[in-house]
């Protein structure tokens, strides 16, 4: 063997190369052709065993075959598309076996550099991986078309854009038309236009990559509307492009609901009105500060509990939607009309000026007056009738309407079925009431509320057997308040709970002092006055916990309540009074006499005490003494004992000793004392 | 009347040269056509590619923007152009690039009417036939590929041909006698050559098998295109070209909404 050149490329051995021909040509997955062209025509020069096998013919007969016979999907010229003479081809073609059947196979058909003979692979498509590939993939996407078909989810398809490829039965019934209607860009025309512009920037984010949601209107073929929303995911099919799938969901009928339920929410069911919260969106939507012309009339029923009560709630109820439709023709187109409660009404009108709105609510009250028969009555029902009209003065939309709310109350204070329009001194009036409520929160908060303690006195020697707590408020720019205003502001404002705790805690309080200073010279029991409003579940815990707190057995406690107090809630108080009762508490009328309370009743309270009210020992002095006698006489055969309060002279003390009442209170005694005092005073007396 | 009978003019394997040539001298547009069809080709990737054939890019993002995709001129990002038309449309759009069939006096007379008319059908019909419209529109607006073709090689010769043989199945007859192969053949093999995929290539292949489903959608689609045509046309029951998936009826308006849209679509496609 020569000497191989250092440089020189290696060279295969022919018998390597043979070895190879020779495999490729006894392997059963390859399908070996060569073709050369004889006189013109194209034939087969030689096939592998592979080809034998799958073409049936012998290795004889398949030489000299031409090859137009054995791809007869190739009609004349087309030959030469298979067998180029410069680049290798791959063609996809049917080939006639020796049995006359056709075989699907992928030609790999290469030239040799000659030109003149061509080497033919042919892969049985069938058997080819991509073919098994293609058809599991198209499976698969038959499935999921079937699964989407019949899907009742209203489900799009697209594979261009906002082109849609696909849309289900469920989406065709939705809008109303058919699929063909609808493919392409053809559902666009669906799309309510206001809402199609969201659409398409939802699509261009979901096509971006991103998933995507909206809600939209669409348009069905019929005219009608329906709310969908619909919720997009991008679809990416490798080399054909972005697209999406839809589905919708109708929520037309979800909505109706919730704005049925949200309107429910904030109507009256009775009367269908808007109720107060609308009413002040309704209002601070206009209000405009500085500007004028906003109306607030206030409008609050003088009768209804009457018919109520007399005539059963179906006639109030009655009474009510009969006012309704009365305010609703009276008042102008625009003007809003509301229900404040239970028995009030306010209506808003814009661009009104006072002398307008005045005349608006004298036309509301003269179209109320009107009579209505209910229950076969007929009942004419009145209404007191604030107007507030906007200043400058009005700083939030919440301030007219607060304001509309004291006219009406200006109103009724005037007498049943008036018109009051607030002026400005009203205006000015509520808001000090307001500032004055602010600084007496602040002033418990502070403790700045002080107590002072008035003995109390046996008739008889003038022993003094307990004190009343009275509360005080000195404030500090007005100085002293009056209880009267201050008790009253607390009531209004929700102050007269932790006011009363004060009192009650405070009292006790100054007990335990007086035990501690003055030992068994100490007074025995301090009275606190109760509110109604304190008359509730929570007062017998409070009692408890103050008596606990400073250490007092309940007996050193007797708790006053007014006679009016006692009559508001009857049922509720006489329990409330029962069980501090039997906690050992002694429970006092004040103020007896001024009230309405019904004898009969009175007689099943749990009471120990009747206080004689000031004005009735005042009539003593004008040689007036029946009531005061009356009301003893009465105690006496209650088994209550009595105190006489305002005993202003010593002759009023003497008297009333002699009419039988049992203690004394009043100026001629012993003035109220600061605590401190108190102690000195009992000190004094028991030496 | 005796027809002269001309002998073939042209060789088939010269045209497919031609082709080749072609590819030579619109390199982006080739690139575009081998790129577009492998599975892990990116919108990205396209946008890279396409970018170095400014004129092709432009009309791809007109395209994106046009009434036919419905994005109300929203797509500004050339990749995002891509996304939307789709794969197989920037293939499309760079093949005609590639054939000069943008070039309007180089074709057959009402190529792109017909055209965009085969498109349009074939898009509307392809769920019917189980295809996807994308590649539907493809197959409609590069049908006729195989006619540009004949007509860029042979431009009086075919022109006498077809005005001959209005009717497309003995057309087909004269272009296989006067050049070995009619033109929807041609088609089939060019896109072959540029690996088009198969189901497109065997519509092709089987427009004259009236018992093959894979030509079905294509011969409606030609029927729907002879039917919008100025020709005279004798129509063929549609029932006979799709083996009765469609009926007259059916077919009737799908013809009338052809007619009505297929001039957006040429305008989207063309400019």
């Amino acid at each position: 063997m020569p000497a191989m050149p250092a440089t020189a490329e290696p060279l295969v051995p022919a018998e390597v190369v043979s070895s190879v021909f020779y495999g490729a040509a006894v392997s059963d997955s390859l399908v070996l052709l060569v073709v050369e062209v004889v006189d013109g025509t194209p034939r087969i020069a030689w096939g592998n065993e592979g080809a034998t096998r799958l073409l049936g013919y012998g290795v004889a007969d398949l030489q000299s075959l031409p090859v137009a016979s054995l791809v007869p999907s190739l009609r004349g010229a087309e030959v030469g598309l298979l067998l180029r003479r410069e680049r290798s081809a791959r063609v996809d073609l049917s080939v006639r076996t020796a049995s006359g059947a056709l075989v699907q196979v992928v030609v790999l058909c290469t030239p040799t550099p000659s030109g003149r003979t061509w080497t033919l692979q042919l892969v049985p498509a069938d058997s080819g991986s991509e073919r098994v590939r293609q058809a599991t993939a198209e499976i698969h996407e038959r499935r999921l078309a079937t699964l989407t078909e019949r899907s009742p989810v209203p489900t799009v398809l697209s594979e261009q854009g906002m082109r849609l490829a696909h849309v289900n039965d469920a989406f065709c019934s939705l809008v109303g038309l058919h699929a063909e209607q609808l493919l392409g860009t053809g559902w666009m025309a669906t799309v309510h236009p206001d809402d199609l512009d969201d659409v398409i920037e939802q699509v261009v984010a979901v096509l971006g990559g991103r998933d995507g949601e909206i809600r939209a209107r669409l348009v069905r073929g019929d005219g009608t509307e329906r709310t969908t929303v619909l919720r997009l995911s991008q679809l990416f099919t490798p080399g054909v492009g972005a697209g999406f799938v839809g589905t919708v969901e109708d929520v037309t009928d979800r909505l109706a609901v919730e704005a049925r339920l949200a309107h429910q929410a904030r109507h009256d069911p009775l009367t269908g009105l808007p109720d107060r919260t609308l009413l002040a969106e309704h209002v601070a939507e206009r209000f405009r500060p500085g500007a004028g012309g906003l109306a607030v009339i206030s409008l609050d029923l003088d009768d209804l509990t009457v018919v109520n009560e007399s005539l059963g709630h179906a006639a109030g109820d009655e009474l009510l939607v009969e006012v309704v439709t009365r305010l609703r023709a009276t008042v102008r187109p625009g003007d809003l009309v509301a229900r404040s409660g239970g028995d009030g009404f306010v209506v808003i009108g814009e661009d009104l000026d006072e002398g307008a709105a005045v005349t608006l609510a004298e036309r509301i009250g003269a179209a109320l007056a009107q009579s209505v028969r209910l229950g076969g009555v007929d009942v004419r029902p009145h209404a007191s009738v604030g107007v507030t009209v906007q200043t400058t003065g009005h700083r939030t939309a919440e301030d007219l309407i607060r304001d509309g709310d004291i006219a009406v109350c200006q109103a009724k204070a005037g007498g049943k079925g008036r018109i009051s329009v607030l002026d400005e001194r009203a205006r000015a009036g509520a808001r000090d009431k307001l500032r004055l409520v602010a600084e007496l929160r602040e002033a418990i908060e502070g403790r700045e509320i002080t107590l002072l303690y008035q003995p109390i006195l046996r008739a008889g020697d003038r022993a003094p057997v307990a004190v009343e707590s009275l509360a005080r408020w000195h404030h500090p720019l007005r100085g002293p308040v009056s209880p009267a205003v201050f008790v009253a502001l607390a009531e209004e404002g929700g102050l007269i709970g932790v006011l009363g705790l004060l009192v009650l805690d405070e009292t006790c309080r100054q007990l335990a002092e007086w035990d501690r200073v003055l030992g068994a010279a100490a007074p025995q029991r301090a009275n606190v006055n109760v509110s109604a409003l304190q008359l509730d579940d929570h007062l017998h815990g409070h009692v408890v916990a103050a008596l606990e707190r400073h250490g007092l057995h309940p007996s050193r406690l007797q708790i006053e309540i007014t006679e009016s107090a006692l009559m508001e809630d009857p049922s509720s108080a006489r329990e409330v009074l029962g069980r501090l009762r039997d906690l050992g508490v002694s429970l006092a009328i004040d103020d007896f006499g001024t009230g309405y309370s019904s004898l009969a009743y009175l007689r099943h309270l749990p009471v120990d005490v009747l206080k004689v009210d000031r004005s009735f020992v005042a009539e003593l002095a004008d040689g007036h003494p029946q009531i005061v006698s009356a009301v003893i006489a009465l105690a006496r055969s209650l088994d209550l004992t009595t105190v006489a309060e305002g005993v202003e002279t010593d002759e009023q003390a003497a008297q009333l000793a002699d009419l039988g009442a049992a203690y004394l209170q009043g100026f001629a005694l012993a003035r109220p004392m600061t605590g401190e005092a108190a102690a000195a005073w009992y000190a004094a007396r028991t030496r | 009347m005796t027809t002269a009978i001309v002998p073939a003019p042209l060789d088939v394997q010269r045209i497919l040269e031609s082709i080749d040539t072609m590819a030579a001298q619109k390199p982006v547009a080739a690139q575009i056509v081998a790129r577009a069809s492998a599975d892990d080709t990116s919108a990205k990737e396209l946008a890279a590619i396409l970018a170095g054939d400014l004129p092709l890019a432009g009309r791809v993002t007109k395209l994106a923007n046009s009434a036919y995709f419905g994005m109300s001129g929203r797509v500004s990002s050339l990749q995002f152009a891509i996304a939307v038309v789709g794969f197989m449309t920037v293939r499309t759009m760079a093949t005609v690039a590639l054939t000069d069939l943008d070039d309007e006096s180089r074709l057959p007379e009402d190529f792109w009417l017909t055209s965009t008319h085969l498109a349009q059908a074939a898009t509307m019909l392809a769920p019917r036939f189980g295809e996807r419209p994308p590649d539907a529109l493809c197959l409609g607006m590069l049908a006729q590929l195989g006619s540009a073709l004949l007509h860029h090689n042979d431009p009086e010769g075919y022109a006498e041909l077809v005005a001959e043989e209005p009717d497309l199945p003995s057309r087909r007859l004269a272009e296989e006698r006067r050049y070995g192969i009619h033109a929807q053949r041609l088609t089939a093999v060019a896109l072959e050559h540029w690996g088009f995929p198969r189901r497109m290539v065997a519509a092709l292949y089987s427009l004259d098998d009236l018992t093959a489903p894979d030509g079905a959608l294509l011969r409606v689609a030609f029927e729907v295109a002879a039917r919008l045509s100025s020709r005279s046309h004798v129509p063929v029951p549609v029932g006979r070209l799709c083996g009765g998936l469609l009926t007259e009826d059916a077919l009737d308006l799908v013809v009338e909404r052809v007619r009505a849209e297929a001039g957006g679509l040429r305008l989207a496609m063309l400019g």
